[in-house]
């Protein structure tokens, strides 16, 4: 058996790493026309920071004061140091070292006492930062328009939801202090440094250039590289996410032993690129950390001249030096964590990329009725290959329409417009002469809502997921709506009833149960027009066309736009749209259609085994 | 800039085997992870000694340059110049060959967690639901693994640590007895002090985290669920609850963050405290001329130094505070035994399948149908024929079902589910799977009737992309997909649980000639009630209230059983 193999991962969404730093373009990574939601520019990045920053503006301007205070009392004692040896030369003796030890031990108190408030302070800001931003990301996640949901799909919105909001969360908490904290002791540890003497500062950062050249060699080349690592090491998550949620199925074809080798090979894909970046810090690193032990030299150096021509005291020096060495601390942590911070801002612009989703286009209108109209429809998901080929259809309110045909000729397309979520490639379809596909959303699905055989249950009881937005209905009313549905009895045979925990980590809804909850919903939510999509396709037949036959008198004034593959559906109703091939082909109720004597026809005698 | 590909300490990775972890408790666990890269751990290890040991001789250097420069001997400081850079240099090629070690370990660690958790999973296969969550499988994955890999990563700088501690203490102490000494007691004193502090930040984290995960498991459930919520309503509702939860972890991450604060304080207050000491008493023996000028530099400069080893010190213990809850998940993860009631006997061929239960049988060579009314748990019957479910009233060949080995069963029978995951990847991995080899990918394709379903994909014929779990796809277009698998398979009996629930009409009548035809000769056992299919029945079964009340063929039943044409006659 191989010991991994990539192609068993099916696309290879990046190629493996270049073999030198040469080729590195700038343009690998993610691959922004190839991801299913925006992914947000640097600038737009960077502005968001700035925002930030300028909101929270005088709260970083406190945790900066702060920590200016604390360094400025850390640089005390080197001087007094130096100070102390200068007396001891000089033979002073005892009172000297007595005041040294008095002005270090308040030097120190003051600093042990800012640090804490520095980190508090840091870390309430910090947090605060952080619920903002996840809490707005997940308010515009909500506010999406409906097409941009449907062409992401729900995984690269979840994968956002989770994995980015951990990354940045962890740059905010961790790594933003640090760095924060390193490039404010640089600052004011050279101003001592200056103080001291001047021409120390240039000797203390005679190798700056070198760092900051070397260092920009190495960012134009890791963030990208940063960025696929991260996406190739959440997609071994995947691989392994999947294994455990399709556990049933692997077993059945016996994947188990694939499942393995595939967990393999996305970590070796993801390992191509561990091993790229160790490179590029393996390069970086070294070269910068011995920049910062040279500058100590060179003072020692130009010290020892100026010390032998009495330029500068002995006090002096030793500060000098001793203040050039602790600039190697917050040098190498800036540089570190700048590495760290990489990955945070990387998960940020994807983060900030569901705000360049554009909105939905909106053209004000009021619906004067409940007749939907549509006129000479099409669309197409790929310029140049319609799906629906020039639809028109005028549909009575409170009708009761089947739409039937083979898959793949455009039903689902022409329920997804009917319900607004998107308007026609060309074309108009309006409800009540205002174009639905173009209405705000929550005025489109007022009037009419879609229930699509996609059934998420949210982590909640059995009242919640019914009620959603609608809160404020009484139990009654909820047990109404479960009623229609055929779902009363069930419901009422938990132990507790609504209030019994459902979703993720609770009961265990089987599939045509958390269909009949999805159908509850709609009945609650009450909209003028519904659109089922398959929505009984999960209960077996009899049970759906009982539920059918239920929910049919609950909602007897309203429209319904059922698409079903089942023909009872389509009996039942009192027209029918034949859907072939982005067309509708067939028009009228069951008995006209029968007795026109085509497609629908035939398939229904087949269908009644009537040979 | 260099051309040349330098080696990385990774490609050993990924494991061809993870390994026989030791699950007997979570340090236990942690000490088998550490033995399995030994060489990782000790190369690392002592480039961390030599690495830290050559940042704690710094300030002795820098002493004896101080001193060079007091003394006016400028060959003197011109050496001690030449020999910091050395060390200097020393210093940065032996820290990146242990950080290229610590990295190359964290990795090390976490794919190989990854691979077991894999295993497990693989393990457990379809009773995984039973034992644990997927939500906790997959939070283990995404979090603890590598928090518990973290922990490895600072191993090498930890131990180069607290051994150049040791040294710098021992030089201290022959340098000035009391002055060591007082390095030597109060430094450990003070960072037990500081493990005081450990166990209550640990339990905040914990609160923290379990915070942070419901917050995640609301957002994640918000957006998963958010086609409902845009289509009726009730995101506000939804936002809400999260913001709720998201408000909740950030006080607990304050909280956190405070107990943090003040250990920050203590690494700061700790090395300085020290600093006094030492000037204190060094200046006192410089003042009676014990002690050289120099001699207090460097014993200034290491007491400045003890920062980093408490720190490190610090950290280690900090990272282990997380590592061990993580490790502990991971540890109640792996040991997740399922109760096994298989044998151990091969099976090789499959005459006849009998349910004791609902006294169903398939005989060999069949093509079951199975009808059954809404009291009957369909479910059941199809777990208990394919041995997912109460096995041991299950009989094979007339023997009992659990005398056979389990992968054995799975290659004679397979069970399609009700709903089948389909797998990332493209149409040609989707097939990637245990098959016969007597039909090809395309005759499955046409069998189910999903020729279309691969036009409807991004790319070309076999290379062509199934997106997320084809999400993407409807639930007819997945139905059909995964049923061109199950024939592909071709398995000796074949069990389909509403293979064309979602299936039109049309697509119907077609995939049920097809499959009668292809399966000739072999077992077939489908759950449906659709006329189109019973019609290609070599036999129909009908279930009323879970038992076998008549069988026959479709044509008999539905002269002679009402509730068999109550069942299946539509319309009217």
């Amino acid at each position: 058996m191989k010991k991994f193999d990539t192609a068993k991962l099916g696309i290879a969404t990046f190629d493996a790493p270049p073999t030198n730093t040469q080729r590195v373009a700038k343009d690998f990574g993610l691959d922004r026309a190839k991801a299913r939601l925006p992914i947000a520019t640097d600038a737009t990045v960077n502005q968001e920071l700035i925002t930030l920053f300028k909101q929270h503006r005088s709260e970083f301007a406190w945790v900066a004061l702060l920590q200016i205070f604390t360094v400025i009392a850390a640089l005390v004692a080197p001087r007094a140091f130096g100070n102390l040896l200068e007396a001891l030369r000089d033979g002073e003796g005892r009172a000297a070292v007595v005041n040294t030890v008095l002005v270090i031990t308040l030097a120190l108190t003051i600093q042990t006492i800012f640090a804490y408030f520095t980190r508090t302070k840091a870390a309430i800001l910090g947090e605060f930062v952080l619920s903002a931003l996840r809490e707005r990301f997940v308010q515009r996640a909500v506010q999406l328009p409906p097409d941009a949901i449907e062409r992401a799909g729900s995984g690269e919105l979840l994968n956002r939801t989770t994995t980015d909001i951990n990354h940045v969360t962890w740059a905010v908490r961790d790594a933003l202090p640090v760095i924060t904290i390193c490039i404010s002791e640089i600052v004011i540890i050279s101003i001592g440094i200056f103080v001291t003497s001047p021409i120390f500062l240039a000797a203390a950062l005679v190798t700056l250039p070198v760092v900051v050249a070397l260092t920009r060699w190495y960012l134009r080349r890791s963030p990208q590289a940063y960025r696929v690592e991260s996406s190739l090491y959440s997609q071994v998550n995947s691989v392994l996410v999947e294994t455990a949620e399709g556990g049933r199925t692997i077993e059945a074809l016996q994947l188990g032993e694939d499942r393995l080798i595939r967990t393999r090979s996305a970590i070796g894909r993801w390992l191509q690129w561990e091993q790229y970046t160790m490179r590029l810090r393996s390069r970086w690193f070294p070269a910068v950390s011995f920049s910062y032990i040279a500058p100590l030299a060179a003072v020692l150096l130009i010290g020892a001249g100026m010390y032998q021509n009495d330029q500068i005291s002995l006090a002096q020096l030793t500060a000098a030096l001793l203040y050039t060495q602790m600039l190697a601390d917050p040098i190498e942590g800036l540089l570190w964590w700048i590495d760290e911070f990489q990955s945070g801002k990387a998960s940020l612009s994807r983060l900030l990329g569901i705000y360049e989703v554009p909105d939905r286009e909106i053209k004000p209108a009021e619906p004067v009725d409940d007749e939907l109209n549509g006129s000479d429809v099409h669309y197409a998901y790929r310029t140049g290959r319609d799906v629906l080929k020039g639809v028109n259809f005028v549909i009575e309110p409170g009708t009761r329409l089947a739409i039937v045909g083979p898959s793949g000729a455009g039903k689902s397309t022409l329920g997804r417009l009917l319900a607004g979520v998107q308007p026609p490639t060309s074309g108009t379809l309006t409800v009540g002469d205002a174009e639905i596909g173009y209405l705000p959303v929550e005025q489109a699905r007022s009037h009419v809502a879609l229930v699509t055989q996609e059934h998420h249950v949210f982590v909640g009881t059995i009242r919640e997921n019914v009620s959603l937005a609608f809160t404020d209905k009484s139990d009654e009313e909820i047990w109404q709506a479960l009623t229609a549905v055929n779902a009363a009895a069930w419901v009422s045979e938990l132990e507790k009833g609504l209030d019994t925990q459902v979703g993720s980590g609770g009961y265990r809804l089987l599939p045509a149960q958390a269909q009949q909850i999805a159908l509850a919903r709609l009945v609650l939510a009450n909209p003028r027009t519904l659109v089922l999509d398959e929505a009984t396709s999960l209960l077996d037949a009899k049970a759906a066309r009982s539920l059918e036959g239920s929910l049919n008198q609950v909602l007897s004034e309203r429209t319904v736009i059922a698409i079903a593959h089942r023909l009872q559906t389509a009996h039942d109703a009192d027209l029918i749209a034949v859907v072939e091939d982005g067309a509708i082909t067939e028009w009228g109720s069951h008995d006209e259609l029968l007795n026109a004597g085509g497609a629908y026809a035939a398939l229904w005698r087949s269908w009644r085994d009537e040979h | 800039m260099l051309k040349l590909k330098i080696p990385t300490p990774l490609g050993h990775l990924p494991l061809e085997d993870a390994g026989q972890p030791n699950l007997s408790s979570a340090p236990k666990l942690m000490w088998w992870l550490a033995m399995q890269m030994k060489r990782l751990l000790t190369t690392g290890t002592l480039f961390g000694i030599v690495g830290i040991g050559s940042m704690a001789a710094m300030p002795g250097f820098i002493g004896a340059a101080v001193q060079a420069v007091a003394d006016g001997d400028q060959d003197r400081v011109n050496f001690w110049a030449v020999m910091i850079l050395l060390l200097g240099a020393f210093t940065a090629w032996t820290t990146i060959m242990r950080h290229r070690r610590a990295l190359a370990m964290w990795i090390t660690c976490a794919s190989r967690l990854q691979q077991l958790i894999a295993r497990q999973a693989k393990t457990l296969g379809a009773d995984l639901p039973r034992y644990v969550s997927t939500g906790e499988v997959v939070s283990v994955n995404s979090n603890d693994v590598e928090r518990v890999a973290r922990g490895f990563d600072l191993i090498p700088r930890f131990v180069g640590a607290v051994i150049s501690f040791i040294v710098v203490a021992v030089i201290l102490v022959q340098g000035a007895p009391t002055l060591g000494l007082l390095v030597v007691v109060g430094v450990p004193i003070l960072v037990v002090g500081i493990g005081f502090l450990i166990k209550p930040l640990e339990k905040r984290e914990s609160v923290q985290r379990t915070k942070l995960s419901r917050a995640s498991d609301l957002a994640s459930d918000t957006v998963a669920g958010l086609r409902v919520l845009r289509g009726i309503g009730g995101e506000d509702v939804f936002v809400n609850r999260f913001k709720q939860a998201s408000q909740e972890v950030r006080f607990a991450a304050v909280r956190t963050a405070k107990m943090r604060a003040i250990l920050h304080g203590l690494e700061v207050l700790l090395p300085g405290v020290l600093l006094i000491g030492v000037v204190w008493g060094g200046g006192l023996l410089v003042a009676s001329g014990e002690l050289q000028i120099g001699a207090l530099v460097a014993f200034a400069g290491y007491s400045v130094w003890m920062v980093l080893p408490i720190q490190t010190m610090v950290e280690f213990a900090q990272r282990w505070a997380s590592a061990s809850v993580s490790g502990k998940r991971i540890l109640k993860l792996l040991s997740v035994a399922p109760v096994s009631q298989w044998g151990s006997e091969n099976l090789t061929h499959v005459e006849s399948i009998t349910d004791t239960a609902s006294g169903l049988t398939v005989t060999k060579g069949e093509l079951l149908v199975v009808v059954a009314d809404q009291q009957s748990n369909t479910d059941l019957i199809v777990d208990r024929l394919g041995g997912y479910q109460e096995i041991s009233s299950v009989k094979i060949n007339s023997t009992d079902m659990t005398r056979y080995d389990r992968a054995s069963i799975r290659a004679q029978i397979m069970v399609q589910e009700k709903e089948p995951t389909i797998l990332s990847g493209t149409v040609l991995t989707h097939f990637d799977v245990k098959h016969s080899g007597r039909i090809s990918i395309q005759e499955a394709i046409t069998a189910a009737s999903a020729d279309d379903v691969l036009d409807s994909l991004v790319g070309e014929g076999l290379s062509a992309e199934i997106i997320e779990r084809g999400r993407t796809l409807s639930g007819g277009q997945r139905q059909r997909l995964a049923l061109a698998r199950s024939l592909f398979v071709d398995a000796p009996v074949l069990i389909l649980d509403e293979p064309t629930s979602a299936v039109d009409a049309h697509s119907e009548a077609r995939i049920a000639a097809r499959i009668a035809q292809m399966r000739t000769g072999r077992t077939t056992v489908i759950f449906s009630s659709s006329p189109l299919i019973l019609d290609t029945a070599t036999k129909v079964a009908l279930i009323v209230s879970g038992k076998l009340i008549a069988v026959g063929s479709h044509q008999e039943l539905l002269k002679s059983s009402n509730d068999y044409r109550n069942l299946v006659v539509r319309g009217e």
